[in-house]
């Protein structure tokens, strides 16, 4: 496996920037994509942006010594999320019920990319890429949660268009200051 | 200060330690009416009703800190909290674990500052270098200048020790009373029900792969009681969740009206049903219901038929106060409080140290899936204990009682179990149980009086229960 | 002028003792790998006691800042702030007992 699609690893330097044409392109992709998360258009997300071999994962952030080898995540430790397909299947299915009372009624969404670098990889078809996200759930009158965070995402380009082959979220919150995460980042 | 103190005959600081005394409520415990089942709103919003329980019941319980399997090595250490307590555990040299308040006595900064950490050589407060043992002691300072202050005593100043740590099956525990009776004493026999987890096969338990941590907005008490006994909320609350992992509700078995039961030991409490694997089945993998299966059949001669069938039944517990899981889903959690209104939620997942490694795996990955923030169950638990918590800011609205009386006619004084013992897991026998509790340690200013109060276990022989 | 500490077998193997020779400050004996190191008994941070720390991959741990110095060098590893080097006295193991310079300080680095 190339080590760009391993789940546990960073992506090394991010020094091959693509063409700008390409760059529009994801870039268009990555606000295509959270459009629908804002619209909870959960289904059409995994179908349209998921690819089947996805990895998914978004560790727990302790706080360390700078001396303590572990760090401040780990893979294979707690995480928000560690999923394949099968497990975004499954909370995809509970939003689709009517009673899936924290988004019912329904949650103000908001996700905001920014800090986009896109890179190739060694493998033509697929794309290294790095952004930085904020997320606003506001609900009912003054419920309000913000998470800020950033993703290393690997693109992979094929007949349909993009679609999302690995994405690693880190989230800047050691307590996660809120009381659930009813979203995908 | 300087009355005395100027003219150096200052008296010197006594930095012996400091356990607060517990004192008496009883207006705070008379909000809990027994006689009427229901209890007083005021419990989850008034702010002298909060400090009565950081004096009353957290600064006197055990209350669990860390699993033994956190910190194997000497060095080894985790900071958590007791109440509203920062506290530091810690193992010894001599492998046995002691906890700390992380505060410096010189001017109380954190000593410790991080989640946790592996074979620490001690802590060293940030401000002024003040530096202390993994043993809590003193073991000197910055600057060059207290040595030569003769009037230094460094031997007498250290960390504050919990004044009382001791484990049951790998579970740690502390409490800040020196009065307070042993572990064993405070669970009494509910110690039968905690061995459905702890003691199910050879070799012991252990925690993986750390905590999550998060903020709800609601009363400590809510996610407390909910543990304690209330499976009915499942049905209603995670119907969405169910069908999600299940592709159906939430369903107790065909044996319910004969097996599923409550029972309660000191405001402890367990709901379950018999069913083997319900509670298991919801974390969504297969494999993990086959472990189940085979871990039940080979549990019955270590625990009796009985609660081999609960390793993995829809089931639910809570020690009092504030440490709570999920049998079968294999979820521990501790719901520090944080004012009336707010708690911090820790989660770790605990399995079978002799448990395959893909077992483990799964079960890490099924409790992310169900338990966690964003899994599919407790996503949709904590509005609805931040609005039974919020509501309560109305002056009038909290004047309300709340109704606790399903299952007033249910006591069971037939089957032969440990504790307080009512029929059907759909009951709010054991959540009358745990108010009670609490209303004694309001009430209460000794442990003589809580031990031998209403929520004491009845007199009857747990051996017979198999 | 070299005077007796003490007896060699009253330093064992990868521990610190603390003497204090009449006349002299105080000072610790360590054993590593069988070799003996006499070092004043002070860190050169903030004078805390040494041989209240501990040995440790060839190092002198203080138990206080947890500065680490080589039993070989005396070089100071993770100091506080304008902690410097340890230095160390000339001993010898002979006939049972143990044997330091003490007079003029410890000598070498």
């Amino acid at each position: 496996m190339l080590d760009l699609l391993d789940i546990s690893k960073p992506f090394a330097d991010l020094d091959a920037p693509v063409d700008l044409e390409t760059e529009r392109a994801i870039t268009r992709w990555l606000h295509a994509e959270v459009r629908l998360l804002d619209a909870e258009r959960y289904q059409e997300w995994l179908t349209r942006c998921i690819d089947p071999d996805i990895r998914y994962w978004m560790p727990d952030m302790e706080t360390r010594r700078r001396d303590d080898p572990r760090g401040m995540f780990a893979y294979g430790e707690a995480a928000y999320f560690d999923d394949s397909w099968k497990e975004l299947e499954i909370r995809v299915k509970r939003y689709n019920e009517p009673s899936a009372w924290a988004d019912n009624p329904q949650t103000r969404h908001l996700h905001q990319i920014s800090n986009i670098e896109v890179n190739a990889t060694e493998d033509p078809t697929l794309f290294a890429v790095h952004s930085v996200f904020t997320n606003v759930r506001n609900r009912n009158e003054a419920d309000q949660d913000i998470v800020h965070g950033r993703r290393e995402d690997v693109l992979r380009a094929g007949p349909g268009g993009y679609r999302l082959l690995r994405r690693r979220v880190f989230i800047v919150q050691n307590v996660l200051l809120s009381k659930n995460l009813n979203t995908f980042f | 200060m300087c009355d005395t103190g100027c003219a150096g005959n200052a008296g010197r600081p006594n930095m012996a330690p400091v356990y607060p005394k517990a004192g008496r409520y009883p207006d705070y415990a008379r909000l809990v009416d027994r006689n009427r089942a229901q209890v007083d709103r005021r419990v989850f919003v008034d702010e002298g009703v909060y400090q009565a329980e950081l004096q009353q019941i957290f600064a006197r319980s055990w209350l669990f800190l860390a699993h033994e399997s956190q910190i194997p090595n000497p060095g080894d250490f985790i900071r958590t909290s007791m109440g509203e307590d920062d506290v530091i555990v810690v193992r010894q040299r001599d492998r046995t674990v002691r906890a700390f308040l992380n505060s410096c006595p010189h001017r109380g900064n954190r000593v410790c500052m991080v989640d946790a950490g592996s074979k620490a050589r001690g802590f060293i407060c940030n401000y002024h270098g003040w530096s202390f043992g993994i043993d809590g002691g003193l073991r000197g300072t910055d600057g060059k200048v207290y040595e030569k202050d003769e009037t230094f005593e460094k031997a007498q100043i250290g960390l504050t020790p919990v004044a009382q740590v001791d484990s049951y099956k790998g579970l740690i525990f502390g409490t800040f009373d020196p009065n307070a009776p042993s572990l064993l004493e405070f669970f009494g026999p509910f110690t039968f029900y905690l061995d459905i987890m702890l003691d199910n096969d050879e070799g012991g338990t252990e925690f993986i792969g750390g905590a999550i941590k998060s903020e709800i907005d609601c009363n400590w008490k809510f996610p407390a009681e909910n543990f304690v006994g209330d499976i009915l909320h499942a049905f209603w609350t995670h119907q969405s969740g169910a069908q999600a992992i299940l592709g159906g509700g939430v369903d107790l078995g065909k044996r319910y009206d004969e097996l599923a039961f409550q029972a309660s030991v000191y405001g402890h409490g367990i709901e379950t049903n018999l069913d083997k694997v319900g509670n298991t089945r919801t974390l969504g993998y297969p494999e993990l219901v086959d472990y189940v299966f085979d871990l039940s059949e080979r549990a019955r001669d270590r625990l009796g038929d009985l609660r081999s069938r609960a390793i993995g039944a829809i089931s639910s517990c809570t020690i009092f106060p504030n440490f709570s899981f999920l049998p079968g889903q294999n979820t521990f959690r501790v719901w520090h409080p944080r004012g009336p209104g707010k708690i911090e939620l820790v989660v770790w997942t605990l399995v079978n140290k002799n448990a395959p490694d893909h077992i483990k795996e799964l079960y890490r990955k099924g409790v992310m899936m169900t338990f966690s923030p964003g899994g599919v169950f407790e996503m949709d638990d904590g509005e609805n204990w931040e609005y039974s918590t919020r509501v309560n800011q109305g002056f009038v609205t909290r004047q309300q009682p709340l109704h606790y009386a399903l299952g007033l006619q249910s006591a069971d004084l037939d089957r032969d179990l440990p504790g307080h013992i009512h029929k059907g897991s759909l009951n709010d026998a054991n959540q009358r149980l745990f108010y009670t509790r609490w209303a004694e340690f309001m009430e209460h200013d000794n442990w003589t009086d809580l031990q031998n109060g209403e929520t004491a276990p009845p007199q009857k022989t747990a051996s017979a229960a198999e | 002028m070299i005077i007796e500490i003490c007896d060699s077998a009253a330093i064992p193997e990868g521990e610190i003792r603390r003497f204090e020779p009449e006349g002299f400050a105080p000072i610790a004996v360590a054993r590593h790998e069988g070799r003996l190191y006499v070092f004043p008994d002070r860190c050169p941070h903030a004078d805390e006691s040494l041989a209240e720390g501990w040995l440790e991959d060839g190092r002198v741990v203080c138990g206080v800042h947890f500065a680490e110095f080589e039993l070989d060098t005396g070089k100071v590893h993770n100091p506080p702030v304008g902690c410097p080097n340890l230095s160390f006295f000339r001993c010898e193991d002979r006939d049972g007992k143990v044997f330091a310079t003490l007079t003029g300080g410890p000598e070498y680095v």
